[in-house]
Formats: C-alpha cells, sequence, structure tokens
C-alpha cells in the first residue's frame, strides 16, 4: 500500500512494542554472550544476526512489511533450511557414536583422568545432617576438613573441602553404616585447600590422586607417569599414543579415548559406493524405495479415481454415507492404523492369519517372508493412502461439465468408455502435479516402514542394519538412531543423496505446476 | 433426468455390491480392533464378537488398575492417557503457533509489496518437499545445543518438539495465502479509506472473513501434529514425556505383546481426532482440493 | 468541503518502465461533479486511487482543498471512496459497515449512532441498517457503499464506476438518485465511468482521458462541459470518443482556407464546405472532417454532400442507422434517419452534410474551431 499509516510516535502502543522488542533484544544477546562464552562461535554469530535484522523489521517504517513474514521466514529457515545445511555439512565428518564430541572436549575428557599415587593417606569420617553427607578429615586434632554437602543423589564430581575449627553439624556415621555407603563414597572426589584431589582408596581411608596427562600445546597430550605422548590423528579422529621420541607411523599406534568429529571429506560417500556391505543394500533399498513410492501411487490413484466416480455416481443412493465410510482410513491418524495392521498381520497371533488358516489353511509369514513383508507394506499403504486420492478426484470430477456425459450417452458410449475416454483425460492434467507430491510423500513415508516392518526382514550382509523391507529414509534413520552404533556422518551421506532426489522432484513439480498455470 | 438406459438397474445393483464388499475389506480392521479390546487376555484370538466380553484393556487404557477373577491385578503397563495429554499439548500449541505465523504470512504474500517476495514463494514452494525426516540428525543437535541454553527447548522435552514442527509452515502459508486472494482486495482498501492501518485491516476485514480456511488449516496441521511420529521418536526419551504416537509403539514390542491393550487404548486415543476429521471433513475435502496438499 | 487540483500529476510503475499516466492537469472546484471518463486503460480508476491515497503519485502535486496531500494516507486525506463492487465487509451489517470508520476512530457509541442515523436517512436506509450485505439486493448495496463515505463527512466524494455492476433500470434509478444527493450534499465529486450517458448527465465537468500513446506528452484530451465536449471536442479522440453512434469521419484535403467558412476536398472528389476557422492553415493540408450521424442529412438540395451505396439498415422503430460505404472511410459511415425514410440495401444515395454542423480536425488531430455553433448552453 502506497500509504501504510503507522502508530503516531508517542502513542503507550508503540512504547509498548519498543519496550517488548527491546527485552527479547536483552535476553538474546545474554544468551549471545553466553555462547560466545562457550565457545560456539558460529551459532552466536546466526543468533546476532536474527537479533539485527528482526529488530530493524520490527522498527523501521521500510521494513513493516516483512513484519508479517518475519517469523514465518524464521521458522521456516530454523526449522528446514538450517537442518539441510548442516545435515550436508555432517555428511563430511566422521560424527558418529565413536566420534561424538569435539576435539576439545575430548581433551578435557582425557585431561581430567586422574590416577591414584601412593603417600600419604586420609582417614575420614562421614557426618549426616537429615539427607545430607559431608566427608569430615582431621589431619590434626581440634581441625577439620569439612567437605561441601552430598546426597544420596548426587551425580559423581569433586566437592571442595574447608578448613574449620568446630565440629560439623550432624551425627557421625558408623563405620558400618559407612560401608554401606561405599559406592555413593566412590563417586564422591575431595579437593583440599592445598588443592589437591583425594579420592576413597580404601574403605577407611582417602588417598591423593594426579592427572595422568599434561597439556604440552599444540593439542598433544603427556602422560605423566611414563612420558608417553598423545597425538591427535586428524584422520581418524581419534588420540594414539606414542613412545616418548617416537617418529614412526602413527597410523600402526593403539588410540585412546574417546574420538572426536573430524572432516572426512568423501570418505562416508565413497564407503557408500566401495563399501559391499553398504552399496549392496544401498542400491537394493533405492530401487525398493522408487518401486513403493510408484506402486502406493499407482494403486491409491487406481482405487481412489474408481471410488470418487462410485461415489459421485447419482443413481447409486447413499452416497453421501459411502463418501463418509470410505474416507475413514485418512480420519484416523496413521500411526494407529499402521500398528493395527501390524498386530493383525502377525504371524502366529494376527487376525489376519487366522482368518486366512480358518478359510485356506494357511499361515504367511508376513513380516519375515521378504515378499509378502513388501507386499503387506504396499497394501497397508494403498489402505492407509487412497481416500487421499478419492478426495482429489471428487474435486476435480466435480469441475467436469455434466453435459460432456450427456452427450456421450447420446453418443452410446458405456461406462468404461466415459471413464477412459472423457473422465482420465480431463482429470490427469491437474492431477499431474498432487500425484508428483505424493510420489514425493511415499518417498519419504518413514513412519510407515518404522512402524509397521521397522525395516525387516534384515539383509543378510550389511555391515550396517539394512532390511528388505527398508526405503531410503528408514534406512537413514536406523542407521542415526538405530539400536547398533549411530554412524551420523554415514546417515547425513545418505540424506544428502535424498535431498538431491527430493531436490529433484520438487524441481519438476514446480516446472509442471508452471506450464499448468500458463 | 434422462431416458435412463434398461441396464441400468443391474449396473446399479453390481455397484453397490461391489461397493459393500469393498467397505467391508476397509472397515475390517477398525471392526477387528474394537472387537480385540473387548477380549481379555493379550494373545486370545476369537471371532469378531468376543465370547467372553471383558473390560480389562479398557480399565488399563484410562490407566486403572485390573483386577481379574482370580483376584491378580494388573497394573496399566503405560500411561496412555498421559500420552494422549501430551500430544494434545505438544499439538496444540504448535498448531496455534503455526497458524498465527502462516496467517501472517500469506497476509503479506498475498497482499504486500515487499523485495523477494516471488523468489521466497518459490523457496516456501520448494521446501515444503521436504520433511523434517530428512534432517533429523541436524534436529536432534540442534536442540541438544539448544537446551543448554534454554532448557525447556533441549532434548526430552516437549517444547522442543513443539517448536520444532514450525518447520511445517510453508505448506499452510500457500493454503492460506490462496484463499486470501479470492477475497476482494478493495474491502481492505475501503478499510484503509475508513482509516485503518494495514495491521487493522488484516485483524477486522480479512481476518473474519477467513474463518473457514482458517478452521481447515488447524484441523490439518494438528492432526498432522498429532500423528507426527519421526521428529517426537528421536527428541523425546522418557516414558513419561512421550507423544502418543511415539509410546503407542511400545505395545506391540515382540518382547513384550499387548495386543489387546493397545487395542483398547488405540481406540480410545484414535476415536476423538477421527471424529473430528469426519465431523469437518466437508470443509477439509474443500481445503485440500483446493490446496492439492497433503496433511 | 475541498477543491481538488493537480499539477503534472504522473504515474509510472517499476521506476518508470512503464506509463500510465503523464502530466495530467486539473482543477476541480469546490462543490463541483467531475467525472473521468475514456477508455478502459487509459488510467482513469488509477487517477482516481491515486486521488483517494491507493496508489503512489510518482510524480506532480495533488492539492485538496490547501495542502499538498501526495504522502497523506487515505483516511487523512478526507476522501470516501465507492467501490465498484461496493467493497462492503460481508461479515458486518449495514449499520457496522457504515460506521466502522469511525469506530476506527475511536469514536464513542453516541456519535458513531448518529451519525450513521443521519447518512441512513438521507439515503432511506433505517429498514436496512440491521441487515447483512448477503441479504440485500445490488442497488441497496451500493446505497450501503455510499453511506458509509457520508459516515466520514468526507471533503471529497470518490466514486469508482458504482453504477457498472448494476443493471440498466437500476442504473437509471441510481443515476438520478446520485444527482439529487450531490445536490443536496453539494460535497465535491469525482465519478469515474466509461459510461458517457452517466457522464452527460451527471457531471459539471468531465475530463476525457486517453490510454498514453508512445512518445505522447500527457493523455489528458480534454477537459470542460458535457455539451462543450459535445459541441466542441477539442481534437478526433474527444469527437470519435464522445456522442454515440461514434461520428464518421473522412479524410481530405483543404481546398480553400478562410476565417468563417472553409471547403475541403475529400479523397473521392467531393467538396464540401464547413463553417470553421481554418486561417491557419493552406490549400492542400491534409485534414479530417467529422460529421456525426445525427447531423447528416438523407434530404439534400444544396450540393454539401456525398455519394455512397447502402450496405446495411438497422431499423429501432423511432429511428434507424443507414450504413453507408465510402471511398474515403474504412468501414461504413452511420447516418441516423427517421424510421418512416425507407431505404433499400445496395441502393445509392446521396447524404447532406450541413456546413455549420462539420468539425473539422488538421493532421495532428487538433479541432479547427467552429464558427458557427448552434447554443448549447
Amino acid at each position: 500500500m502506497a500509504a501504510a499509516t503507522e502508530q503516531p510516535a508517542g502513542s503507550p502502543l508503540k512504547w509498548l512494542a519498543w519496550g517488548t522488542i527491546a527485552a527479547i533484544d536483552l535476553i538474546l544477546l545474554y544468551g549471545v554472550t553466553l555462547m560466545y562464552a562457550q565457545g560456539e562461535t558460529a551459532f552466536a554469530l546466526v543468533i546476532v544476526l536474527l537479533v539485527c535484522s528482526g529488530t530493524w523489521v520490527f522498527i523501521s517504517g521500510r521494513g513493516y512489511n516483512y513484519r508479517y513474514v518475519y517469523p514465518a521466514l524464521l521458522g521456516v529457515t530454523t526449522f528446514i533450511v538450517f537442518p539441510l545445511i548442516y545435515t550436508i555439512n555432517v555428511a563430511f565428518t566422521n560424527y558418529s557414536s565413536n566420534n561424538l564430541l569435539p576435539l576439545e572436549r575430548v581433551k578435557e575428557i582425557l585431561l581430567s583422568k586422574t590416577y591414584r599415587v601412593e603417600g600419604e593417606s586420609y582417614p575420614f569420617m562421614v557426618f549426616q545432617s537429615k539427607d545430607q553427607y559431608r566427608v569430615v578429615f582431621t589431619p590434626t586434632p581440634k581441625n577439620y576438613l569439612v567437605s561441601e554437602p552430598f546426597t544420596e543423589a548426587a551425580e559423581p564430581g569433586l566437592l571442595p573441602a574447608k578448613l574449620q575449627s568446630d565440629i560439623p553439624k550432624g551425627k557421625e556415621l558408623a563405620f558400618r553404616e559407612t560401608i554401606k555407603l561405599r559406592q555413593l563414597l566412590k563417586t564422591q572426589d575431595i579437593k583440599l585447600p592445598s588443592g589437591l584431589q583425594l579420592s576413597m582408596t580404601s574403605l577407611r581411608k582417602f588417598g591423593p590422586m594426579l592427572d595422568i596427562y599434561r597439556d604440552t600445546g599444540s593439542n598433544i597430550l603427556e602422560d605423566v607417569r611414563n612420558g608417553n605422548k598423545l597425538i591427535p590423528d586428524f584422520s581418524v579422529g581419534h588420540f594414539r599414543e606414542v613412545p616418548p621420541d617416537y617418529n614412526g607411523d602413527l597410523s600402526q599406534r593403539e588410540t585412546v579415548g574417546p574420538g572426536f568429529v573430524v572432516y572426512s571429506g568423501w570418505d562416508n560417500f565413497t564407503r557408500v559406493i566401495t563399501d559391499p556391505g553398504i552399496q549392496g543394500p544401498f542400491l537394493q533399498i533405492f530401487i525398493w524405495t522408487i518401486i513403493f513410492s510408484l506402486l502406493s501411487v499407482v494403486f491409491t490413484l487406481i482405487i481412489g479415481l474408481l471410488m470418487a466416480c462410485l461415489v459421485q455416481w447419482e443413481p447409486l443412493k447413499g452416497n453421501g454415507v459411502y463418501r463418509l465410510l470410505l474416507i475413514l482410513p485418512y480420519a484416523v491418524p496413521a500411526f494407529i492404523s499402521i500398528l493395527i495392521f501390524r498386530g493383525l498381520f502377525n504371524q502366529n497371533f494376527g487376525e489376519i492369519n487366522t482368518l486366512l488358516n480358518m478359510l485356506f489353511g494357511v499361515q504367511p509369514e508376513w513380516f519375515s517372508n521378504e515378499f509378502l513383508a513388501k507386499t503387506m507394506v504396499v497394501i497397508v499403504n494403498t489402505w492407509l493412502g487412497y481416500p487421499y486420492m478419492m478426495i482429489l478426484c471428487i474435486g476435480l470430477l466435480k469441475s467436469i461439465p455434466g453435459d460432456l456425459y450427456e452427450a456421450s450417452a447420446i453418443d452410446g458410449a458405456t461406462p468404461w468408455q466415459n471413464l477412459t475416454k472423457i473422465t482420465v483425460p480431463l482429470i490427469i492434467k491437474p492431477l499431474i502435479p498432487l500425484l508428483i507430491a505424493s510420489f514425493a510423500f511415499n518417498f519419504n513415508n518413514l513412519v510407515l516402514i518404522a512402524l509397521l516392518t521397522g525395516g525387516g526382514p534384515n539383509i543378510i550382509g550389511a555391515t550396517v542394519p539394512a532390511g528388505a523391507t527398508d526405503i531410503l529414509v528408514s534406512y537413514t534413520f536406523r542407521m542415526a538412531f538405530g539400536q547398533y552404533g549411530q554412524d551420523y556422518g554415514l546417515a547425513s551421506a545418505i540424506a544428502t543423496f535424498i535431498f538431491l532426489i527430493v531436490g529433484t522432484i520438487a524441481w519438476v513439480n514446480l516446472r509442471v505446476t508452471k506450464r499448468m498455470v500458463e | 433426468m434422462m431416458v435412463q438406459s434398461r441396464n441400468l438397474a443391474s449396473r446399479v445393483w453390481t455397484a453397490r455390491i461391489f461397493m459393500i464388499l469393498f467397505l467391508c475389506l476397509i472397515m475390517f480392521p477398525f471392526l477387528m480392533i474394537i472387537s480385540v479390546s473387548f477380549r481379555s487376555g493379550n494373545f486370545a484370538t476369537g471371532s469378531l464378537i468376543p465370547d467372553t466380553p471383558s473390560l480389562e484393556h479398557w480399565y488399563l487404557a484410562f490407566g486403572l488398575p485390573w483386577e481379574d477373577a482370580d483376584g491378580i491385578i494388573t497394573e496399566p503397563p503405560f500411561p496412555v492417557m498421559l500420552w494422549l495429554w501430551n500430544s494434545i499439548k505438544v499439538a496444540f500449541m504448535s498448531t496455534c503457533i503455526i497458524l498465527l505465523l502462516s496467517t501472517t504470512g500469506a497476509y503479506a504474500f498475498a497482499r504486500l509489496k515487499f523485495k523477494f517476495k516471488e523468489h521466497m514463494l518459490t523457496a516456501m514452494m520448494i521446501l515444503q518437499m521436504f520433511p523434517a525426516v530428512l534432517a533429523l540428525v541436524a534436529i536432534y543437535s540442534l536442540f541438544d545445543k539448544l537446551g543448554n541454553y534454554v532448557p525447556w527447548l533441549g532434548l526430552d522435552h516437549l517444547g522442543a518438539v513443539t517448536v520444532a514442527y514450525l518447520g511445517g509452515l510453508a505448506l499452510h502459508i500457500w493454503l492460506i495465502k490462496g484463499y486470501f486472494e479470492t477475497i476482494d482486495n478493495s474491502l481492505e482498501e475501503a478499510a484503509f479509506i475508513d482509516g485503518a492501518t494495514p495491521w487493522q485491516a488484516f485483524r477486522y476485514v480479512l481476518l473474519p472473513l477467513s474463518v473457514p480456511i482458517l478452521a481447515v488449516v488447524f484441523i490439518l496441521a494438528f492432526i498432522g501434529t498429532v500423528a507426527e511420529y519421526p521428529v517426537a521418536s528421536v527428541l523425546l526419551q522418557s516414558m513419561d514425556n512421550l507423544t502418543l504416537a511415539v509410546g503407542s509403539r511400545q505395545y506391540l514390542n515382540p518382547q513384550n505383546y499387548l495386543w489387546g491393550d493397545f487395542a483398547a487404548a488405540a481406540v480410545l486415543s484414535g476415536l476423538p481426532i477421527s471424529v473430528i476429521f469426519l465431523f469437518c471433513q466437508r470443509w477439509i475435502v474443500g481445503g485440500l482440493t483446493a490446496g492439492g496438499v497433503k496433511g | 468541503m475541498a477543491e481538488v487540483k493537480l499539477i503534472n500529476v504522473s504515474k509510472s510503475y517499476d521506476q518508470g518502465a512503464t506509463w500510465v499516466l503523464k502530466n495530467i492537469d486539473l482543477n476541480i472546484a469546490d462543490g463541483e461533479f467531475a467525472a473521468f471518463i475514456g477508455p478502459s486503460g487509459c488510467g482513469k480508476s488509477t487517477l482516481l486511487r491515486m486521488i483517494c491515497g491507493l496508489e503512489e503519485i510518482s510524480s506532480g502535486e495533488l492539492f485538496i482543498g490547501e495542502e499538498t496531500v501526495n504522502d497523506w494516507p487515505p483516511n487523512e486525506r478526507g476522501v470516501g471512496m465507492v467501490f465498484q463492487s461496493y467493497a462492503l465487509y460481508p461479515h458486518m451489517t449495514v449499520a457496522e459497515n457504515m460506521g466502522f470508520g469511525l469506530r476506527l476512530a475511536k469514536a464513542d457509541k453516541a456519535t458513531i449512532h448518529n451519525r450513521v442515523q443521519e447518512a441512513a436517512g438521507i439515503l432511506q436506509l433505517e429498514p436496512l441498517l440491521e441487515r447483512k450485505p448477503k441479504a440485500m439486493s445490488g442497488g441497496q448495496r451500493q446505497r450501503v457503499a455510499i453511506g458509509r463515505s457520508i459516515v466520514q463527512q468526507p471533503r471529497v466524494f470518490l466514486f469508482d464506476e458504482p453504477l457498472s455492476n448494476l443493471d440498466v433500470a437500476l442504473r437509471v434509478q441510481m443515476r438520478q438518485e446520485l444527482s439529487r444527493l450531490h445536490r443536496k450534499l453539494k460535497t465535491t465529486s469525482i465519478y469515474v465511468t466509461h459510461d458517457q450517458v452517466e457522464a452527460m448527465t451527471l457531471a459539471d465537468q468531465i475530463v476525457v482521458l486517453s490510454p498514453l500513446q508512445e512518445g505522447s506528452n500527457s493523455n489528458l484530451e480534454q477537459v470542460g462541459k458535457p455539451l462543450e465536449l459535445y459541441h466542441r471536442p477539442a481534437n478526433l479522440f474527444v469527437a470519435g470518443f464522445i456522442g454515440s453512434p461514434k461520428m464518421n469521419f473522412f479524410d481530405g484535403t483543404i481546398e480553400t482556407s478562410g476565417e468563417e467558412v472553409s471547403s475541403v476536398k475529400l479523397g473521392s472528389g467531393e467538396t464540401i464546405q464547413v463553417h470553421v476557422n481554418t486561417a491557419s492553415a493552406s490549400k492542400g493540408d491534409p485534414v479530417v472532417l467529422g460529421v456525426r450521424p445525427q447531423d447528416a442529412l438523407t434530404e439534400v438540395n444544396d450540393g454539401n454532400s456525398v455519394t455512397g451505396k447502402v450496405a446495411a439498415l438497422e431499423r429501432l422503430g423511432a429511428e434507424a442507422y443507414i450504413y453507408m460505404q465510402h471511398d474515403c472511410i474504412r468501414e461504413h459511415f452511420t447516418v441516423r434517419v427517421e424510421d418512416c425514410q425507407r431505404k433499400e440495401e445496395g441502393s445509392t444515395i446521396n447524404i447532406g452534410f450541413p456546413a455549420e454542423l462539420c468539425h473539422l480536425f488538421n493532421a495532428q488531430g487538433l479541432a479547427f474551431e467552429r464558427t458557427r455553433v448552434p447554443k448549447f448552453d
């Protein structure tokens, strides 16, 4: 609009708006400082950018029109665009359950490792007041080193102790009761005012502890006990232990501690292509994904169109009731229907097999036979998906002028001819983008596979778990969040491959839709 | 009415019989699950109408302990009602936010002029094809990190799931924008002449006229989020925080197969949503055919 | 109450890539009823929307009353607008529709009620106040739309083709109602229409706009009182646009020029005498001769005539139109006659052009001054 009116300056509403914006900005900027302090520079930068653009949009008059889209764009960017980019990024790393943390954090973990040293040991007492315990040492009479209190639910930790001259509050526990607490006490280390760390070495005593590793700079750690060095091997994302003056091949040495995340280049992608335990299942799954999506689209379309024609056919009385019942599978949340089918198809207790056994005396192995499992997946997905196609077809059928059928009736057309010569040609064009969208939907139909078969039956010889009914998304899902080792990097590499396919489908769809509009 | 051809009657009968057979096939799972929910025990097989009906599974589904004839007390295996409540909380909150953001966004795209509008629209069109399923790893670590700063947005919090669903905006923006464009622009111009700000024109004129589409989007988004499985299954972990979609899966573990309990829980939780959907199906069907999208 | 003044107002889209209006200079006096008329695509509605504040003014100045209002939002300009589609808020009753502007301005309930009642009284809308727009006829909706702008007590009323959605009978009735309303309220009004009958009957002043030609300096063709435009069209465009059926145009050259009388030689050889001042032209200059169908005569005795073949006849009872073929005219030329004068298709007849009723235009399309215009005021 030419003349977008503003709230007049100085009105209370305007002040309220400015106040709110300022408050939000302050909170976010506080968060940014926190993040920056913790080394999350990229995160902090992104938020600073959001704060600035958001403030401009909501304060500047020129940004007025953007106020309406900004929050929506923010949502889409944060939860679709950013994750897509991040996933592609992860695809080039070795991020997995073995290599979970950044180098700095792994270093911190190693540096916090301690060992017990021989030497002075300290007898201890435990004082209890209510549900709190304190460890108390008496280095000299009348002097008490008292630890901070801890409860039975305490996490493993380091408790500072203070020197005081009074007996701490609470009652001293008898030795028998102290023994009962030994599992808890073992997790609690005590830090003396001198900086010495103590941990429980026997049932009666605490002894001193020392750090195993010393940071010698440039990410190399030294074992203070024997002078061995830990050198990070960036090609695999692990520290390796070498003797003090070792100049040989690093890759031959033992790895130590948890791995860290490094960029591994195209490793994940080459694994997909070259590792026979991945390549074979990947190809098989890829082909099945396409077959599954195609079959789902074709079957749902055929049944949906047929039902739409029947429901729209006037002589068939009770169309409204039929339509209502036919839509039912779409009305019930998919996860419930899928689980119902999972139960119904159960080999031993399932009602479907009971029925088949009664009628034909067979009990097919729906979940362990590859072909039957695939058949079941397609049957269930058709059942789930045809109402949507029917709804779309009903809408499109309504737009066909009735006199076309009157004209064809005069020409003596059969219902079959009506369908193939009039109905289908007229609705196929507006249907195509919807069919493409449906294909894309089924391509990524994780819910169905995850809840119905979980991907099974398993493909034998696969390095990472893969199943005969797995589609690409459920394959990556299992890879990233399955029970056997989580390989985020590899999963992201395959996800990147899916992006390319989905992107292509989206682009084709856009072109088709554009052409239809023109 | 035209003069009917002679074989019409036989065609109608064929169609009717076919339709009834097909409906039997379609309804079979529903009838079966209702029947199973009234059977006693989790492994019993039987006919469609249970021989010895029992309310055992229904007690458990409602979270009440069940005492059978032998005096053995079974505790409810899972907090179904809590899951249902979690699902409703998450779905309601995220749907409200989605509705708010997509309505204002759609208004801007339909009516206001600004730079990069066409590009943004195309981007939205393409992005709506990328479901969150594809980037679960990223979403997982995004919320893992967010949780360090904002605890209620961390892993295993319902807040995280609520916020994660906001990515589904793009699709609804298109649907609402299409509807806005059918409303005469001069209504808002008249409001401007009456002294309305763009916000007032939106609030007092456009919004009241768009209630039908907003209702459709609300229902579609609500049902969509209630039924969402992948994101919730990755972000939520502890038993008490699960949504229904994630929790229901626990019933059919091969190690702990609770078919009868599941049946009652499924009917109990599926019924309200299905009834709402069927009640509003006229508008939903209209919205779907107009927008051509899957909720 | 205010006058509206436009100085060199122009409108372009895409930073000057396409121009819709150029250099519009207008002065609409306080209390005057002005009509913008022109074929579709001439920018008349755009011009109205610029005055209203719904479209930006690319260059030039717009005065309403004393102030330049170029950058004022619509509601501050003190204008009321009646849209072609009425633009009544469908979810509000008539009373709510009419009071919406006051409600936004946070007027108290009593004021809103009084002003709505007053406007409803003027337009006889009282019985409809609690109805929703859906439950009303087109004419009633139109009256509500007018009522909505009356309530705002604007300085200027703007009408954007308000009658084009009504059927013919209702249009005549509403036209008269609008005319009566204007006499009563005496508010400056601007009325956009493509129907010249509406413009001629309602307006004190008519503004004729043409679609902007490539390279043209302005698309404001003529401003004047209704009959002035009819009798003294300033150029070919106005001459062709005002008057129904359309004026007939013949190509020719000046035979003799003069201050009182001139003669034109048509391409087909006939020489026609016309009462226009062609002192500025000389012999042989190409000109266009214009004769309105009503002014051409079928009974000829003074030889100021052309000969043509009757191509078609349309008999409407009270009158009849003869469509003639002539070498100097591309399609047909039209002659309006009394119905009783029957002619045969295909016959050749003489058509006389009374010298004092002819129009003459130079090669640029500008009119030569007529010297014996019948009195029309």
